[in-house]
């Protein structure tokens, strides 16, 4: 038998100012979420595996916490939770209105290779952005994300931005099959400059080699509008130069409002989930080392559950936003805990708790102390 | 997984500790970034370059990409042996062409050249348990990992396992333990790895380093 004082690994236990940090984080950005007209949504737990294999693809919902229901049917603690949103918006909210914006914040659980990762309970806050294809929606929710991330005293954040029509273009001109494909995502995404100028030469013969230099670079480094460019120089294909000409169309509207230092383009991005079609990105910030947010435009996954439909979204990792946090001040940690008054019930009862009733009728903060 | 904001004006480079540690400095020093020799010889695992933008920290090869992934150290150098067996999730901008040495795996000299038989479970010993088993897998044979931290050429010898998967670079070792490679899984030099929030936050700096790396390559 195990012992009572052991704990699973990657479970996670918050108290005292941990608490109220993460609380203050959530309350702040829902109250931004709120404030762009996002309405929350609550979602269930767990769900059928097959749910989440279909939003996420079966590789990464392998790495689910899974279990099965009295008929036998294979259920997972969720891993995501867009998934579960754009069934929902597919099943339930037929004949509403469209655009509809829905927030979220909740708990997912991934079942990883205990030597990878620490920790397999994660808490998400996002929103999803559901009805409307365009640059317009994917505008607002970079401008959500921006607002989130300056209501918390993150000034210093980079959003990176990416669109996967750059990388599926590239893909398509050179006809790579679906192994090819697979590992000239890698290369890119790892940044591996040798290796891919090797694969580029063997796949890419017909190609000039000088355009081959030139994709290397454009993958190699994120960039301003320089990063635009260069792009514009190299791709001929007209999938990727779309893809450009939006995150162009993107950067000046960023730019015109102020925001130009907070966001690059980085079309080495190429998109962490399966279910992303368009706009990509991914957010860090100083105070933390790795990403503490991502998102993107997926305009099939809803399709998959019944009619097609466009969407963007981000979620944010409530852990690194409080882990970015935890380093510097806490000026909410101490306002929300004010100094409590001591109430004695070593005498008369009733004349002390009627001290205390009085006291929170007021809202003041009591603490009750036997002797 | 804190990232290293105290020191945000310069670039934290992991090193690994020991014979990539002189290479990596040689080509550092070759790009312009020096340390003081009085700083290396001291025990200390944390030293500044000469111009002070860089803060180097020494560390078990196997760490490197650990510090690395969590963004501790902005930038690491490490072998492809020791970043494919960690799965670190990191950039690897260059191939600094150090370190050469092959991922191999070998048996005894009578051995060699016979088939695995599909069905039985073989023994591999090693330092590397990801990369064998993946190895072994891909080739739809059983594997048991025997995982040593060292001398994993003995392991064959006295009976232990049937295979191992490990580094060679001469190849001497094997051979005066009466072993020989069966197959080399992959060749490994060192890599340049960078964190992927340092290669935005620190874009300028990371990119100059780069593009003075691959100058004195």
């Amino acid at each position: 038998m195990t012992s009572i004082t052991k704990i699973p690994a990657g479970v996670q236990y918050f108290f005292d100012d941990e608490v109220r940090l993460r609380r203050s984080i959530e309350q702040k950005a829902m109250k931004v979420f709120s404030g762009w007209s996002y309405d929350e949504i609550i979602l269930p737990m767990f769900d059928y595996q097959e749910l989440f294999a279909r939003g996420m693809g079966e590789q990464k919902a392998s790495h689910t916490y899974r279990f099965v229901d009295r008929e036998g049917a294979l259920l997972a603690l969720r891993p995501e939770l867009t998934s579960l949103v754009a069934r929902t918006v597919a099943t339930r909210f037929k004949t509403k209105p469209r655009p509809i914006r829905l927030s979220y914040s909740g708990e997912v659980f991934r079942y990883d290779d205990p030597a990878e990762r620490a920790v397999r309970e994660f808490h998400q806050i996002g929103i999803e952005h559901i009805g409307e294809p365009g640059i317009v929606a994917d505008i607002e929710v970079l401008l959500v994300a921006s607002e989130v991330l300056t209501t918390l005293g993150l000034r210093d954040f980079r959003i990176a931005l990416s669109h996967v029509d750059f990388f599926n273009g590239v893909a398509a001109f050179l006809k790579l099959r679906k192994k090819e494909r697979a590992l000239l995502r890698s290369l890119i995404d790892r940044r591996n400059s040798h290796a891919l100028a090797d694969f580029l030469e063997q796949v890419a013969p017909q190609v000039e080699p000088d355009r081959r230099v030139g994709f290397c670079r454009l993958t190699q480094t994120a960039g301003k509008e320089d990063a635009i460019e260069h792009a514009n120089q190299i791709i001929i294909n007209d999938r990727s130069r779309a893809a450009v000409d939006h995150l162009a169309r993107i950067y000046s509207t960023l730019t015109a409002l102020g925001l130009r230092d907070n966001f690059d383009i980085d079309l080495g991005d190429t998109g962490s989930q399966k279910y992303y079609t368009g706009l990509v990105f991914k957010v860090f910030v100083p105070e933390w080392g790795v990403e503490i947010g991502s998102g993107g435009r997926y305009d099939e996954l809803i399709g998959s559950f019944g009619m097609p439909e466009a969407a963007v979204g981000f979620s944010f990792s409530l852990d690194g936003i409080a882990g970015a946090l935890a380093g510097s001040a806490r000026p909410d940690a101490s306002n929300s805990s004010p100094t409590a008054h001591q109430i004695n019930c070593a005498a008369d009862l009733a004349t002390a708790f009627g001290d205390a009733l009085e006291k929170r009728a007021e809202e003041k903060r009591v603490k009750i102390s036997a002797r | 997984m804190r990232g290293n904001e105290k020191t945000n004006n310069g670039l934290t480079i992991a090193l690994s500790k020991g014979r990539m540690q002189d290479d990596a400095l040689e080509i550092f020093g070759r790009a312009g970034i020096a340390v003081d020799e009085a700083d290396l010889h001291s025990r200390r695992l944390l030293v500044k370059s000469a111009d002070q933008r860089f803060n180097f920290i020494f560390v078990k090869p196997s760490d490197v990409p650990t510090y690395v992934e969590y963004g501790v150290a902005d930038v690491g150098v490490c072998g492809l042996d020791v970043l494919m067996e960690s799965r670190a999730d990191v950039h690897e901008p260059l191939d600094l062409l150090i370190g050469r040495c092959s991922i191999a795996v070998a048996g005894r000299r009578e051995v060699v050249g016979q088939d695995y038989n599909l069905l039985a479970t073989v023994r591999v010993a090693t330092k590397y348990p990801r990369i064998a088993t993946a190895y072994f897998q891909e080739r739809g044979i059983p594997i048991e990992v025997v995982t040593l931290s060292g001398s994993v050429e003995l392991a064959p010898v006295l009976g232990l396992s049937d295979r191992i998967v490990d580094l060679v670079e001469t190849g001497r070792t094997l051979k005066e333990n009466g072993l020989e490679v069966i197959d080399i899984i992959t060749e490994s030099t060192a890599r340049l790895i960078v964190n992927r929030a340092s290669f935005h936050l620190k874009r300028a700096i990371v990119r100059d380093l780069v593009n003075e790396l691959t100058k004195v390559l």
